[in-house]
C-alpha cells in the first residue's frame, strides 16, 4: 500500500521512546536493523544470480564473455541452482579434462548432455 | 615505468605490455597520522606525512613553501569520458594532495548485464574495464612514487555486474569501491532480491580483497526535496548496508558511510547539519567516515560552492572524518574541468590546514540545543525503523514509497521512490540454490557445497585467479574504432609535431572561458557577453554562469567557448630568465668590494615587505652577501634616492613599485631614468624595479636595466648586480 500523506505526529509518536537512555535508544536502533535485515542476508545465502554465477567463472579462469556465453547456456537449461562453477568442476572430472579445457568444450556445443546426471 | 616531473606522462608507456602488469598492492591504504609535527616556523597537530613533491597553497610562498598534509584521506572524483585524459588529471590532483581518486562510470554501465571489455570512450563518466583499471592501476603506481605517497583507487561495484566487478577489483588492485545495494533498487530500479543477492557476494569479495567500501547514502541528500528532512532516512539507510555488509564478512573499520552535510547557506548550515553529522558518528561508532560535500544545493557559482564545501570539511573537522571527498566547485554547471578537480582538493586542504589544531582549543556544546536535536534525529530514525517492521519488512516498505519521501519522518508527503519488488531492472534473475549448489572459489557467500571440509574450495583444481593471477583471462579491445589506441593517435601526431591548444577536459578541446562585467540591464548583458566573446574568436560561446551585480549598474558573466587556435611549440619566445648564480660565488665577489646600494617603494606607495625581503638578511635578501643596503622607507622621492646615492657612493638604486593606478608604476621608472641622466649619474648607477606587475622588459623599456616580478629572491637581484660589475670590470 502506497504511503499516505501525514502531518509531522513525532510528538506523539516519540512517546514510547522517551524513557529511553541515549545508549539503550541506540541498542534498540540496532536490534530493529538486525530485525529488517535478517531475512535479506538469508535470501542472499540461498540464492544466487547470473551475475555471481558468471563472477565464479571468472574466478575460475575463463574471460568475460566466455562467462556470459556458459551461464546463459546454464540459464536456459535451468542448471544456474546446481552452480555454473561446480557443473564445469565437475565435467571436467568426469571426463579428465582442466577445468579450462570442458568450459570451452561448453562453449563448443559439447557435453551439455552430461551436466547434471 | 618511472615518471620525471619535467615530462608529461607517456600514454603509450601506460599501455606497453598491459597483459602482463599486475598490481603491486592491494587494499585500502590510510595516511599515518602525525602530531606535533613542526614544518617551517609551525608546529601542526592534525597532519600525515608531508609529499616528496608536490604543489604548496599559495600562501605557502610565505612560509618557506610548507606544504603539509591533513590526517584524512582527501578524495577527488574524476571522469572525462577518455581514461587516458583522466590520467594526466590524476596526476595534476595528486601533486596538489589527493590520495583517493575515484572514477565515475560511463551512463548506463549499471545497466550492463555483464563487464564491458577493451577501452570505449564513455559519457558523463569512464567505461569501468580491466584493460582501463589495469592501466590506470598502472599510472598511479607512477604516480605515488612521484610524490612518495600510495595512491588509492576506486570506482563503483553496483549495477547487474556487481559480483563481476569486485572480482574485477580484487584481481586487478583497486582499494575502494561504492557497494549500496539500495542504490541499485532505488536510483536505477534494479530489482531488489537481485541488488541484495548480488551485494552479498560483492561484500564478500570486498571483505577478502581488503577494500574499503563506501555506502549511497548521499544520493538521498542529493536526490530529496529537502535534503536536511531526510536525516532520520540517512541513518536507516547506512544502517541497513552496514548490517548487510557486516553479515558479509567486511570489519567495521573498512565499511565508510557516505555522508554529506545536507544544506548550504544561507540556510543555518551549522546549525541544522551538525546535529545530525554528530549523531551519526555516535550511532556508527567504529566504523569510518567518508565526508562528502554539499551538491544538493550547488548553483553554477564556483565561489559561492567553494564557500559551502569549506564549511563542509569544517563540519568534518568538528566532528570526525577518515576520508574527505571534495566535490570541483564547478560541479553545478558541466562535468568539471581538470582545474576544478584540483581547486576541490585545494579547498579541503586548506580548509584543513587552517584548523589545525582547533580541537584542543574549542568543543562543541553539551548544554545547548544540539543535544536534543541530535536525540530526536536518532528517535525519528527508530520510529522509521518500527514502521519498516509494521509494514511488513523491507520488501513491504520500498513498496510502499517509504524511502527518498520529502516529509521529515514520521511526517509523509506520498511522494517517496515506490519500487516493486517483484519487478524493476533483471526482475526474475534470482535463481535459488539446490542442495548441490556448489562454487569452486575462494570468496564466495553463502551455501556452498564445495567448501566444506579444511580444504580450499579452489584446491580442486589448483586455485582461482585470486589464489593464481596468472589464471586471469586478459582481453584487449573488442570495437576497432573505439579504443585508447585510436583516439591517442591524434594527441601523439600532435604531440610529435609540438602543436599546443588550451584544454579544459580533454586532449586539445580547446576550451576556455573568459570572464566579463558588462555595464548594463542583465537580458542586454548577456547578449553583449556573448557578441564579445564571440568578437574574441571564441567558438560557440555560452554563458556559464551569471551574476547580477545590480539590475541597472551590471552584471558579471562566464563565458565558454572553444578557442581555434593551434600554437607550434618551437616558434614560441619565452623570455629567458638569468641563471642564478651560486651563493658563494656572490658572497666571494661583493664581500672584499664594500658595494652600497639605496633602496626604497617609490611614489605615494606604502608597500614595502617584497623589497625588505629582496634587501634584510634575515629573509635571505643581498645583505647576506655583504652588500651594504641603505633602506629609505615608503613614499620615497625620486630625488632623495639619487642622492643618498651619491652621499653613499652606491653602486645600484633598487626601486619598488606596487601601485599601478594610471600606470604611475611606469611613470616612476620612466622618471628616475631621466633623472639619472640628468645628474649625470646614469652610466656609473644601476638602476633596478621591483613590484608584482613589473617585469623586465617593462622597465628595460622605460629606461632602466633590469625589472623583478612576483616570485624574485634576493638571490636573483645579487646575481644580476654582481654580472654586470663584472662585465663593467671587464671592459
Amino acid at each position: 500500500m502506497p504511503v499516505t500523506p501525514r502531518p509531522d505526529d513525532f510528538d506523539e509518536r516519540r512517546a514510547r521512546l522517551r524513557g529511553l537512555s541515549d545508549e539503550e535508544l541506540r541498542a534498540r536502533f540496532w536490534s530493529r536493523v538486525e530485525e529488517i535485515v535478517a531475512p535479506l542476508v538469508e535470501e542472499a545465502r540461498t540464492h544466487t544470480t547470473p551475475s555471481i554465477e558468471r563472477s565464479v567463472l571468472l574466478r575460475m579462469g575463463f574471460s568475460s564473455l566466455e562467462a556470459v556465453d556458459l551461464v546463459a547456456g546454464m540459464a536456459e537449461r535451468g542448471l544456474l541452482g546446481h552452480g555454473a562453477g561446480r557443473l564445469v568442476l565437475e565435467l571436467s572430472a568426469r571426463r579428465g579434462l582442466s577445468v579450462r579445457e570442458a568450459g570451452l568444450a561448453l562453449l563448443e556445443g559439447r557435453h551439455w548432455e552430461e551436466l547434471v546426471r | 615505468m618511472k615518471l620525471s616531473p619535467d615530462e608529461k606522462l607517456d600514454p603509450l608507456e601506460v599501455l606497453r605490455d598491459l597483459e602482463h602488469y599486475r598490481p603491486r598492492r592491494k587494499g585500502w591504504t590510510w595516511r599515518r597520522r602525525l602530531t606535533h609535527q613542526e614544518l617551517g616556523p609551525f608546529v601542526l597537530e592534525d597532519t600525515s606525512e608531508p609529499l616528496a613533491r608536490s604543489v604548496p597553497l599559495p600562501s605557502a610562498h610565505s612560509f618557506g613553501d610548507i606544504d603539509p598534509q591533513s590526517d584524512c584521506v582527501v578524495t577527488t572524483e574524476i571522469a572525462s569520458g577518455r581514461f587516458e585524459d583522466d590520467l594526466r588529471r590524476m596526476r595534476m590532483a595528486a601533486w596538489h594532495g589527493a590520495d583517493h581518486l575515484m572514477v565515475i562510470r560511463t551512463t548506463g554501465q549499471s545497466h550492463f548485464d555483464g563487464l564491458i571489455e577493451g577501452t570505449p570512450e564513455g559519457v558523463g563518466g569512464v567505461p569501468i574495464t580491466r584493460k582501463q583499471i589495469r592501466a590506470t592501476r598502472k599510472a598511479l603506481d607512477a604516480i605515488e612514487d612521484e610524490v612518495g605517497r600510495p595512491i588509492n583507487f576506486h570506482s563503483y561495484v553496483s549495477g547487474l555486474a556487481g559480483p563481476e566487478m569486485a572480482v574485477l577489483f580484487c584481481e586487478e588492485g583497486v582499494n575502494g569501491c561504492h557497494q549500496d545495494p539500495q542504490y541499485n533498487l532505488l536510483y536505477r530500479n534494479i530489482n531488489l532480491h537481485r541488488s541484495f543477492v548480488d551485494a552479498a557476494e560483492a561484500k564478500r569479495l570486498v571483505a577478502d580483497g581488503g577494500l574499503l567500501q563506501i555506502d549511497g547514502a548521499h544520493n538521498a541528500n542529493a536526490t530529496a526535496k529537502h535534503a536536511w528532512k531526510v536525516t532520520p532516512e540517512l541513518l536507516v539507510q547506512h544502517a541497513i548496508n552496514t548490517a548487510f555488509s557486516r553479515a558479509a564478512g567486511i570489519p567495521a573499520d573498512r565499511i565508510a558511510l557516505s555522508t554529506v552535510p545536507p544544506t548550504a547557506p544561507p540556510a543555518p548550515k551549522l546549525r541544522l547539519d551538525l546535529p545530525y553529522a554528530v549523531v551519526l558518528r555516535e550511532v556508527f561508532d567504529g566504523y569510518r567516515f567518508r565526508a562528502q560535500q554539499n551538491t544538493r544545493y550547488m548553483e553554477s557559482d564556483t565561489r559561492e560552492a567553494t564557500v559551502t564545501h569549506a564549511l563542509d570539511s569544517l563540519i568534518s573537522r568538528l566532528t570526525s572524518v577518515d576520508i574527505q571527498s571534495t566535490i570541483a566547485p564547478d560541479e553545478g554547471r558541466n562535468i568539471p574541468w581538470h582545474y576544478n578537480n584540483v581547486a576541490g582538493v585545494e579547498t579541503a586542504r586548506q580548509t584543513f590546514m587552517g584548523l589545525d589544531g582547533i580541537s584542543e582549543m574549542i568543543a562543541l556544546r553539551e548544554d545547548g540545543p544540539l543535544r536534543g536535536e541530535a536525540r530526536a534525529i536518532l528517535e525519528r530514525a527508530v520510529l522509521f525503523l518500527e514502521e519498516i517492521l509494521e509494514l511488513g519488512g523491507y520488501e513491504a516498505a520500498v513498496e510502499s514509497g517509504m524511502f527518498v519521501d520529502s516529509g521529515h519522518f514520521p511526517e509523509r508527503s506520498g511522494d517517496g521512490i515506490q519500487r516493486d519488488p517483484q519487478g524493476g531492472v533483471a526482475a526474475g534473475s534470482v535463481v535459488a540454490r539446490r542442495s548441490d549448489y556448489g562454487a569452486p572459489v575462494c570468496s564466495h557467500f553463502g551455501m556452498n557445497a564445495c567448501a566444506r571440509g579444511g580444504e580450499k574450495a579452489c584446491d580442486a583444481y589448483g586455485g582461482c585467479t585470486l589464489c593464481n593471477p596468472s589464471k586471469i583471462r586478459y582481453v584487449d579491445e573488442l570495437d576497432p574504432d573505439d579504443n585508447v589506441e585510436r583516439r591517442l593517435e591524434r594527441p601523439l601526431a600532435e604531440r610529435g609535431e609540438g602543436l599546443l591548444r588550451p584544454e579544459v577536459e580533454k586532449h586539445g578541446d580547446g576550451v576556455v572561458c573568459v570572464t566579463l562585467f558588462v555595464p548594463e540591464r542583465p537580458e542586454l548583458a548577456k547578449a553583449a557577453a556573448l557578441e564579445l566573446a564571440r568578437r574574441m574568436g571564441l567558438i560557440e560561446p555560452e554563458v556559464i554562469h551569471a551574476r547580477v551585480l545590480h539590475p541597472a549598474e551590471g552584471s558579471v558573466f562566464e563565458v565558454r567557448g572553444v578557442l581555434n587556435e593551434v600554437l607550434q611549440v618551437g616558434e614560441l619566445v619565452i623570455p629567458e630568465r638569468e641563471a642564478r648564480l651560486p651563493h658563494t660565488e656572490i658572497e666571494a665577489w661583493v664581500r672584499p668590494r664594500n658595494l652600497h646600494v639605496v633602496a626604497g617603494t617609490v611614489g605615494e606607495d606604502e608597500h614595502s615587505v617584497g623589497l625588505r625581503e629582496i634587501l634584510d638578511i634575515k629573509h635571505g635578501g643581498i645583505e647576506r652577501y655583504g652588500f651594504r643596503t641603505h633602506y629609505l622607507g615608503t613614499s620615497v622621492a625620486l630625488e632623495d634616492l639619487l642622492d643618498a646615492a651619491s652621499a653613499h657612493d652606491a653602486c645600484g638604486v633598487l626601486v619598488s613599485t606596487i601601485v599601478t593606478h594610471h600606470g604611475v608604476h611606469r611613470e616612476s621608472m620612466k622618471r628616475l631614468a631621466a633623472l639619472a641622466e640628468a645628474r649625470g649619474v646614469r652610466e656609473r648607477l644601476l638602476l633596478v624595479a621591483g613590484g608584482t606587475q613589473v617585469t623586465d622588459a617593462l622597465a628595460r623599456e622605460c629606461g632602466l636595466d633590469a625589472g623583478f616580478g612576483r616570485g624574485t629572491t634576493g638571490q636573483d637581484v645579487a646575481s644580476f648586480l654582481v654580472r654586470r660589475m663584472q662585465d663593467r670590470e671587464e671592459t
